[in-house]
């Protein structure tokens, strides 16, 4: 009834909205049309039957690394809309695209220690691994997990992803701070957005 | 480029460029043929390497409704560019549907649905091409920030019936299929499909309520714990009869009763129950005591349900969370049927008792910022939004609930931030438009060049952007207003007002977007122009909401139109009164300035065309209103820009004099007489009928700030420039002064006694405010909550509140939220709102003092002369 599908430039607004609900980190719009307009194929939005956008996720390619990789940007769904697993399938919808678009050979996200339900979704349900920890990642002096998950090779298949990971739904994120895959702003990441 | 080097991008930037000359109106079928023409020639020589040329190809087609030649191609070679399967399914139900081929349209969006049973979308594409209607795929659907989607829109279907039933039967098969084929209980889609086939049989005149509601229940049993499960039902209610949605809400309270045993599911059911009554308009047609006991009743299951979240991080959303709003709404309402006050402060307590125990409900502040601004504690109601960390796109879309408050406040310095950083963000953006659309064709996202640049667009139209670019400088001339050479130096800035004269020249040609976010809103003030709190209670349309684009485009562009002229108006006005006592020096009587009085005179005619009147018909209203002849009710609609007017005609007629009739003393005082007593007239008589504000909603308040901040100031810089130009100074010193007995100085004089007379009355009305003791504003405040004795009126909800409160079981509770509750202060949250109308009351006595100190220098100033 949600349906996951991909993003618009329209949706930005929505989009933002959206961030600004769930995420302490917020974005400058720059951020967005950033990813939108060079990666437009990584962008996923869940849309509710009103037409209301519930969940989002952003992502990007790294273009600077020897090995093509993706790298979750964001990712959001509003509290009336937890425990209906669409964190879940946003992400499998995006990391579907960095496999089939970009051939992509991992994907990489951030997130706050202590945003346990983010840390439990990313680690349980989707399989991302600790790869490293980044000291004082956020603004606040926050560390930040950086994990890792392999993905699998290219090969033709659809972006839903029912009964194919194995990952039923449901759990994911409790309550609080769903999402959690939150870059930080920082000047670099905007400057390549000008 | 492509010419030159036969590369792919250079030819699809040539083809982008034609379609938005072609969107933007500026091109047709031609262009698109020619832009068909290149891509054809570039395929057949070198085909197409990248998803997104495709998809341009495709678009290209399209736009021409070439729907078969994109289905071949899409079916070609070149449709194995789309990697993902469900992209290039989609966009081949599309064209199929477009190309009205339903069948095979059906059949491929039942694809898509079997690979992605949860996609909404594609269900309601399926069964509107089952049904053969075009709803969907009409293009042109205007963006409506009230109703947001059409997605639910049909027509009524045109099949006979026997076609109907058996497709309608497919459609309930496929359904099925779908429910049984998925183990996973988080999808929604297959269950929401059924309830749309008993809405569409409904639609057709062939619904069954019972098996609605049976599904209806169904989908209850499933989801009902959710707190999505009444904005999904909402719609599929609105086919019900009222007697049905009632029997549906009895159902529902039965049908919860055994349900589960789960505390968090238990809550979110009982939550979702109050929810629907809601949105079957139950809350209308309870009793003023049922609905007191509905707020109690919520308010006691959030408090009793507060242990569930006690090992929750603080950050994290509580269960029960919404419960305190729904109860605000509720009190909201019994303040429209009581019109008590009380409970105003009731909602605004336990929504802060909300805040207390979590810091981050966005929705508490959101309606905490319309109560306190309903109180008029606006500064408090700024400090509301200030928590909202609305930055950046959000200014768009989320200042909305704080702008058109501030705008007719006197917090001047914070009207000035909120506009500042709003129009610095949206003139960066513009300035880095260009920029990020190379960005797009650099990475080779040809459609989406096209998409940012609509964007744009969207936001280059917004309403509120052309609002704040005209309430920006407005805002520097009222601040400046006591200072003639500050003011002079403002216009300048401002080309003495000409850009403003071609905005509102424009304005009514101009598209405009709305692009705030209304879902935030609270559902009693659906629109900044329209609160339905301070309307009548009876005849208030929610359900259906109202849809109000039209009406709100209307109403902006007549606004933009109007503040737009007022720069040159003060501009020519400062002029045209520079002229009155020169002339008098110069003794030929002849006009210093023919210009400018004609252009005050046609901008004049305009001002009152926009109120509905010809030049001569407004200078009636306004003599009539002001000798007492037409009621002062005549101009209240729009009763600051009427004073505007008169102001300025009297600035006008200083020059031309085509209004001066000789009175009984023989000079010529008429229009100058005419803004006296209008000003005095609506400021006085409105400070003596303002209750005192502390016992009082923000009703009158912003029209007494509005009418000293506009009319009284421009009429301020009206007499300060008729006293500058008397000024004994260089040559003229030497020929000697104007004669201060002349009727021109006495009208001044008059002009100036009266102003000070006029804010003499608002001050003391505010002194009288602002100067109550604390406490005794406090205590006035908690007394509207203290009931006599009964159990009724304002009170029964912060009472539990208070109960609670006091009597907290820390280990229940854990200690974060027990640390919480006992830091919780009534007297705190009661000072807040007295601070916040202290503070507004204490800059509206500055402005007035600086009105009045100017005032008494004038009164100097002409007693020298």
């Amino acid at each position: 009834m949600v349906c996951i599908r991909k993003a618009t430039t329209d949706d930005l607004l929505a989009m933002q909205t959206c961030n600004h609900l769930c995420l302490p980190e917020n974005f400058h719009m720059k951020y967005y049309l950033y990813h939108i307009l060079s990666w437009p194929q990584l962008l996923y939005v869940a849309e509710d039957n009103n037409g209301h956008i519930v969940g989002y996720v952003l992502a990007k390619v790294e273009e600077e690394s020897n090995v093509c990789h993706g790298h979750i940007t964001s990712l959001a769904v509003l509290r009336t809309h937890r425990k209906l697993g669409l964190a879940t399938k946003l992400m499998n919808a995006a990391q579907n695209a960095m496999v089939q678009v970009f051939g992509a050979e991992y994907v990489s996200l951030h997130v706050r220690k202590s945003n346990r339900a983010a840390f439990n979704l990313y680690a349980e349900t989707l399989g991302y691994k600790i790869h490293d920890v980044k000291a004082k990642y956020y603004a606040d002096g926050e560390d930040a997990y950086d994990m890792r998950k392999k993905l699998k090779g290219k090969q033709i298949h659809h972006h839903n992803d029912h009964g194919r990971h194995g990952h039923g739904h449901a759990h994911a994120i409790g309550g609080g701070c769903c999402s959690s895959a939150e870059a930080k702003v920082s000047g670099k990441k905007e400057t390549k957005a000008t | 480029m492509y010419k030159l080097v036969g590369e792919e991008r250079f030819l699809l930037w040539a083809v982008c460029s034609i379609q938005l000359q072609v969107f933007c109106g500026n091109g047709g079928e031609k262009l698109l043929l020619l832009a068909e023409g290149l891509l054809k020639k570039h395929v057949a020589s070198h085909s197409l390497h990248e998803p997104e040329a495709l998809i341009v190809y495709i678009s290209v087609l399209e736009q021409q409704a070439k729907y078969g030649d994109a289905l071949e191609i899409l079916s070609g070679k070149l449709g194995s560019l789309f990697v993902i399967e469900v992209d290039r399914l989609r966009i081949q139900g599309r064209l199929l549907a477009r190309a009205g081929d339903y069948s095979d349209a059906a059949n491929i969006f039942q694809k898509i649905l079997e690979l992605s049973p949860d996609d909404w979308e594609c269900f309601l594409h399926y069964l509107g091409c089952l049904l053969e209607d075009d709803t969907n795929w009409c293009n042109g659907v205007p963006n409506d920030p009230i109703l947001p989607s059409k997605h639910m829109d049909c027509k009524l279907s045109h099949l006979k019936e026997e076609l109907f039933d058996s497709r309608m039967s497919d459609a309930s098969e496929f359904v099925q299929k779908l429910q049984a084929g998925t183990s996973d209980n988080t999808l929604r889609c297959p269950y929401l499909a059924n309830l749309e086939v008993e809405r569409r049989k409904h639609l057709y005149g062939k619904g069954d309520d019972d098996k609605l509601m049976d599904a209806l229940m169904q989908y209850f049993f499933r989801f009902g714990h959710l707190a999505c499960f009444t904005s999904d039902v909402e719609v599929f209610l609105e086919v019900l009869t009222p007697d049905k949605k009632t029997e549906f809400l009895e159902k529902l309270k039965k049908g919860s009763e055994s349900l589960s045993t789960v505390p968090t599911k238990v809550l979110g059911q009982s939550i979702t129950i109050l929810k629907v009554q809601e949105v079957v308009g139950k809350m209308y047609k309870l009793s003023k005591s049922e609905l007191e006991g509905s707020a109690v009743q919520m308010v006691e299951l959030y408090c009793r349900n507060l242990p569930l979240s006690k090992d929750l991080d603080p950050q994290e959303s509580m269960h029960g969370e919404e419960l305190l709003s729904m109860a605000c709404n509720v009190l909201v309402q019994l303040f429209w049927r009581t019109r008590h006050l009380g409970y105003f402060i009731e909602a605004i307590m336990i929504l802060e008792f909300g805040l207390t125990i979590r810091r981050y409900v966005w929705q508490y502040k959101v309606l905490l910022l319309h109560l306190y601004s309903l109180m008029g504690a606006l500064s408090s109601a700024y400090e509301c939004y200030k928590s909202l960390d609305a930055k950046n796109i959000l200014m768009e879309t989320v200042s909305h609930h704080i702008l058109p408050q501030m705008l007719v406040s006197p917090l001047w310095v914070d009207l000035n931030n909120l506009l500042k950083d709003y129009l610095k963000f949206m003139d960066d953006h513009f300035r880095e438009s260009a920029d990020l659309t190379f960005l797009a064709y650099r990475h080779r996202n040809y459609s989406k060049v096209i998409e940012f640049v609509q964007f744009k667009q969207q936001l280059q139209h917004s309403n509120q952007y052309l609002v704040a670019r005209v309430e920006a400088p407005i805002l520097h001339l009222k601040q400046n207003a006591d200072n003639i050479e500050e003011e002079e130096r403002v216009l300048e800035s401002l080309k003495c007002g000409i850009q403003f004269i071609e905005l509102s020249n424009e304005i009514g040609s101009k598209s405009l977007t709305f692009n705030e976010d209304l879902q935030s809103r609270p559902w009693w003030t659906p629109t900044s122009e329209k609160n339905y709190l301070l309307g009548p209670f009876e005849g208030i349309s929610f359900f259906p909401r109202e849809n109000m684009t039209t009406e709100r485009e209307a109403n902006v562009r007549r606004v933009i139109e109007r503040k737009s002229l007022l720069p040159r108006m003060i501009y020519l006005s400062i002029r045209s009164a520079s002229a009155l006592l020169k002339e008098n020096i110069e003794v030929n009587g002849s006009l210093s300035d023919p210009k400018t009085s004609s252009e005050l005179k046609f901008l004049l005619e305009r001002y009152a065309k926009l109120l509905g009147f010809s030049l001569s018909d407004s200078i009636e209203v306004v003599l009539g209103v002001s000798s007492g002849i037409k009621p002062s009710s005549t101009i209240d609609s729009d009763l600051i820009d009427w004073l505007n007017f008169a102001v300025f005609l009297n600035a006008w007629n200083l020059s031309s004099h085509e209004l001066a009739q000789p009175n009984l003393d023989g000079y010529k005082a008429g229009s100058w007489h005419i803004v006296d007593s209008l000003l005095e007239k609506y400021i006085s008589e409105k400070v003596r009928s303002m209750d005192p504000l502390i016992c009082s909603p923000w009703v009158d308040l912003p029209i007494l700030v509005q009418l000293v901040s506009e009319p009284l100031a421009w009429h301020g810089l009206v007499l300060q420039s008729c006293l500058r130009s008397s000024l004994p100074s260089g040559k003229r010193k030497k020929k000697g002064g104007p004669d201060s007995t002349s009727p021109p100085f006495h009208a001044i004089r008059e002009s100036i006694q009266s102003s000070c007379g006029t804010i003499e009355d608002v001050m003391k009305w505010l002194r009288e405010q602002i100067n109550r003791p604390e406490d005794e504003n406090l205590e006035t405040t908690l007394s509207f909550l203290q009931g006599k004795g009964q159990n009724e009126g304002p009170g029964q909800v912060f009472k539990i509140v208070e109960t609670f409160a006091s009597s907290i079981n820390d280990t229940e509770l854990g200690d974060w939220i027990s640390q919480a509750v006992k830091c919780w202060s009534p007297v705190d949250v009661a000072r807040k709102i007295v601070t916040g109308k202290c503070t507004v009351l204490s800059e509206f006595l500055q402005m007035c003092g600086s009105k009045m100190k100017l005032l008494q220098a004038l009164k100097q100033q002409i007693a020298q002369v």
